[in-house]
């Protein structure tokens, strides 16, 4: 049996048997077959004997006894659908579960958008099921694309490889990690079962308490996702530390490196807080603990979300700018400008992120503290355009190729920066008061989350397609859907600073009728821009087993993943390269990266 | 240097035109109210005027990076039929260009957080203080799940609504109002666990404010124009934190009246009042 098969089925066996041993133990008053007791524990067991299911039996709980490892990596395509150890395997997974992902929360994006065409309920059936729609739609975007496509996805596979190692520290742990992310899906997807949520994905108290049931499965979808995400960070932020290859120096580190080790960073910080937080939510559901109503402290519950929440959003941007200046160098072939700046840019990103949390909450501090909050969120735009610097100076007198990846590059740096501008109005407290949850923050958040790290994803995933498949896409149709979603996705959510400031608020599928020909014309765009999504996806699909063969270094590039055959062989690189010059030097008299003498003698 | 003429003449240009549209959107609307559509309080005044401020230098910039990232993307770019080389120039510092462009954006960014937006606060807490707020009329805010009940303690009414009963809050033009904003149940005020946390927000006010179960908020503010949720539908109170299933019905019509009408409004609402009572045979001993 496959392992991913036989995962489901022991994860389904162990539900219900631990569902039904703590009814025994703890019936319920409400119903014979379930109780929020029993579903957590259930669960909990679900995910470890999934885990066991997937290969961590054989893998991982046998070595721990002491016994030999006796797993076996399927041949061929079915190694995808078990335990591996390779990072690049584990990095494909990561990207199919995150696409999944994205995929299920894009149709329940599309149906929202759907319901908004019109000010009265049509597809919903009530105001509670539109909540729900937002809340696992956010849910899912946020935790599972968001934070892990380019951290997970792309960072297992191309790390290593870019400081020149074959395998990362603790393979065991991100072999078992991505597996989280699947499972994390199912369960926020399947909260409906349980009767959904109307808290939207930040969970607000002291609302979750007066939830029905299915605000459960959000709490511990979110566990699952975000302990997926704190593997990733302790696996790769070990392996970036030692690993590098001789001559992999700190001031050699590539750019997507740094950018992979300030977010986990901030990921080994911040993951820890909200997983905390959650567990608190649990436990003050099931025991009850009065800590967040009226009886404790509401404000409190927010405090706690977004001390974790505003350092979530750099974790989605940062490996976004670090891409830009992983590719305009190659694709401009034109040394990097003021690297140690983009670097320090980062790093300035990552501390700040820490201090500005309360700006989600403008309409409910004190006085005294909206002067600062307001002070270090304007700050942080400095290191943030640090990144802009670097790419506009790199840009300037190259030659540059304006291929699909270079396009979607400029098109990310061009969304972004209406992202960050439209968020100098957000800090502004006065003008706070007057748009903070409305649709013009919602229109701000999609120009970051969309605007910069989905299509830097997408610029990401089309630079690396050779390196994955060893094949090339179809310049002009590239071309072609990245123009479509370029204009699709501004037609729809320039829109939504519009609708903002005419006073539409947020999680409404009713609101006033003034607003409906606005909101039609938004969704129109949405569905175009939906269908944009869908046609990158296949195009890739198509390139992957179909397109023209390519060059083993097609773009000409320096750095490491580039030195070794494409698609990646079986062992990164069959000789420990050794550096011995700088990734982004380009110009005819750059010296060869790689050391061209001896192994042996290299020191 | 050709090209960085070029990239400052065209930025000069497009961005020109860019401000120019700004300007006519900036002086649209009534009152000048352009991207707000429709303010009619003096704290909106406060946040308009920061947006039309920010908005403006937000153009400056953005079509100043739009233009430096197209113009590269255009001019140095490998055209058809030539063949990909290393780039001429190999310049990875240019000392002159990182300097103005951190100590610009330092500059900046301090002179936004200076002004519109202490500058702005500091116009928001004076309009809190109780010198600027004498004769305030007070308006006791009940948020629930999922309504708005307004009461008005110095007219003894303990809830306004129109005439086909439901809650409508009435103002009188230029006088401060002193919004007193609680989350609870008045009719289930034993079961505080059950509230949660609601904002109260006029969207031509130009503000909001959360209300936090267990906690008591206040919020000063003036009407400035006579309008009503029939002139405007941004003249409404929208709950603007999400707050369960009710969370989209949660609004209530809002009248902004002469001194004359608001006198007549409360004479009304006592009469409504009292038959109400007489009704229900609560009152009596009362009177
Ligand atoms: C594919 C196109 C997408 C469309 C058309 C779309 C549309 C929407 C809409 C209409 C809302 C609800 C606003 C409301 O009623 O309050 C929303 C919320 C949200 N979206 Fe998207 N979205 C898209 C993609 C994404 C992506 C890619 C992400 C992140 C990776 C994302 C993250 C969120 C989050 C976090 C929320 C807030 C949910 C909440 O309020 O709890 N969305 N989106
Ligand atoms: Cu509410």
């Amino acid at each position: 049996m496959a392992p991913a098969m036989r995962g489901v089925l022991w994860g389904l066996v162990a539900f219900f048997v631990f569902n039904a041993a703590t009814l025994a133990v703890d019936p319920s008053a409400e119903s014979p077959y379930a109780s929020q007791v029993s579903v957590t524990v259930g669960w909990f067991a679900a995910m470890i004997a999934y885990l066991l299911g997937i290969g961590g039996l054989e893998a991982v709980a046998r070595p721990m006894f002491g016994l030999s490892d006796t797993w076996r990596e399927a041949p061929g395509w079915r190694r995808y659908f078990g335990f591996s150890t390779d990072h690049k395997v584990v990095g494909l997974q990561y990207m199919l579960a995150s696409a999944g992902g994205f995929l299920v929360a894009g149709l329940v994006a599309m149906a929202m958008r759907y319901q908004l065409m019109t000010p009265y309920l049509t597809i919903f059936g009530s105001t509670s099921d539109y909540l729900t729609a937002v809340g696992i739609h956010g849910t899912i975007m946020m935790f599972s694309v968001a934070t892990v496509f380019m951290v997970g996805g792309l960072g297992n596979y191309l790390v290593p490889l870019m400081i020149g190692t074959n395998r990362t520290v603790f393979p065991k742990l991100s072999g078992l990690s991505v597996w989280l992310v699947p499972f994390g899906i199912l369960t926020v997807a399947l909260s409906p079962l349980l009767g959904g949520f109307t808290t939207g994905w930040r969970g607000y108290q002291p609302l979750a308490g007066s939830d029905t049931n299915g605000i459960l499965f959000y709490y511990l979808g979110i566990v699952a996702l975000t302990t997926s995400s704190f593997m990733v960070a302790l696996n790769l932020t070990t392996t970036i530390i030692f690993r590098r290859a001789p001559g992999v120096t700190w001031n050699r580190l590539p750019m997507f490196a740094w950018g992979i080790l300030t977010v986990s960073l901030l990921n080994l910080i911040w993951l820890p807080e909200i997983q905390i937080t959650y567990l608190m939510n649990l436990a003050e559901r099931l025991v009850p603990l009065n800590l967040f109503n009226a009886n404790g402290s509401p404000a409190m519950y927010l405090d706690l979300f977004w001390l974790f929440g505003h350092p979530e959003v750099y974790i989605v941007v940062v490996p976004a700018l670090a891409v830009w200046n992983e590719i305009l160098p190659v694709m401009g072939k034109k040394s990097l400008f003021a690297r140690p700046v983009a670097v320090l840019g980062l790093v300035f990103v990552m501390l700040l992120s820490g201090l500005v949390w309360a700006h989600h909450m403008f309409t409910n501090i004190r006085a005294t503290e909206q002067l600062p909050f307001s002070f270090f969120t304007e700050m942080i735009s400095i290191p943030t355009g640090f990144a802009y610097l670097a790419a506009i100076g790199t840009l300037w007198r190259s030659r540059l190729q304006v291929n699909t990846p270079t396009l979607l590059v400029l098109m990310s740096m061009f969304n972004f920066l209406i992202g960050g501008l439209t968020g100098l109005f957000l800090a502004d407290v006065p003008i706070n008061y007057q748009i903070h949850n409305t649709f013009w923050v919602v229109g701000h958040f999609h120009y970051t989350i969309i605007g910069g790290m989905v299509f830097s994803s997408l610029a990401a995933m089309y630079y690396w397609l050779p390196k994955f498949s060893g094949r090339m896409f179809n310049e002009f149709w590239g071309k072609f859907g990245a123009i479509w979603i370029f204009i699709a996705f501004n037609a729809t959510f320039g829109n939504f600073f519009v609708l903002g400031l005419r006073g539409m608020n947020r999680w409404v599928p009713v609101y006033p009728g003034y607003l409906v020909p606005e909101n039609v014309w938004t969704s129109i765009a949405a569905f175009v821009l939906g269908a944009g999504f869908l046609f990158h996806a296949a195009h890739l699909w198509w390139a992957w087993y179909r397109g023209e063969k390519a060059d083993e270094n097609p773009w000409g590039a320096r750095t490491l993943e580039w030195q070794t055959s494409s698609p990646t062989p079986e062992v990164n690189f069959s000789r420990p390269p050794i550096v011995a010059a700088n990734f982004y030097s380009y110009g005819d008299d750059a010296p060869p990266v790689l050391w061209a003498g001896d192994a042996s003698h290299a020191d | 240097m050709g090209d960085l003429v070029a990239v400052f003449v065209i930025w000069l240009v497009a961005g020109g035109l860019a401000e120019w549209a700004t300007v006519s959107w900036i002086n649209s609307g009534p009152w000048d109210s352009g991207p707000y559509f429709y303010v009619a309080s003096n704290l909106g005044t406060v946040g308009l005027h920061a947006f039309d401020f920010l908005l403006e230098f937000a153009v400056a910039i953005f079509m100043l990076v739009v233009v430096m990232i197209a113009y590269s993307a255009v001019r140095f770019r490998v055209r058809r039929g030539e063949r990909p080389s290393q780039a001429p120039s190999q310049s990875r510092y240019n000392g002159t260009f990182v300097g103005v462009w951190i100590v610009g954006s330092i500059v900046l960014n301090l002179l936004f957080w200076i002004h519109p937006t202490a500058s702005g606060l500091e116009a928001v807490y004076a309009a809190q203080l109780p010198q600027n707020n004498k004769n305030a009329l007070i308006v006791d805010v009940a948020a629930r799940q999922w309504e708005w009940i307004f009461s008005y303690p110095q007219y003894g009414i303990q809830q306004a609504v129109n005439n086909q009963g439901f809650d409508a809050l009435w103002l009188p033009v230029n006088r401060p109002v002193e919004f007193v904003l609680k989350s609870y149940d008045p009719a289930h005020n034993y079961e505080n666990i059950d509230y949660v946390i609601h904002s109260f927000w006029i969207p031509a006010f130009g503000v909001k404010e959360d209300v936090v179960p267990g906690q008591t908020r206040y919020l000063y503010l003036i009407p400035t124009h006579i309008t009503s949720t029939k002139t405007n539908e941004m003249v409404r109170v929208q709950c603007a934190e999400v707050c369960g299933g009710g969370h989209p019905y949660m609004e209530a019509d809002v009248h902004v009246v002469t001194p004359q009408a608001f006198a007549a409004w409360v004479q009304h609402q006592k009469h409504l009042q009292a038959s109400i009572l007489n009704l229900e045979g609560i009152v009596g001993d009362e009177s």
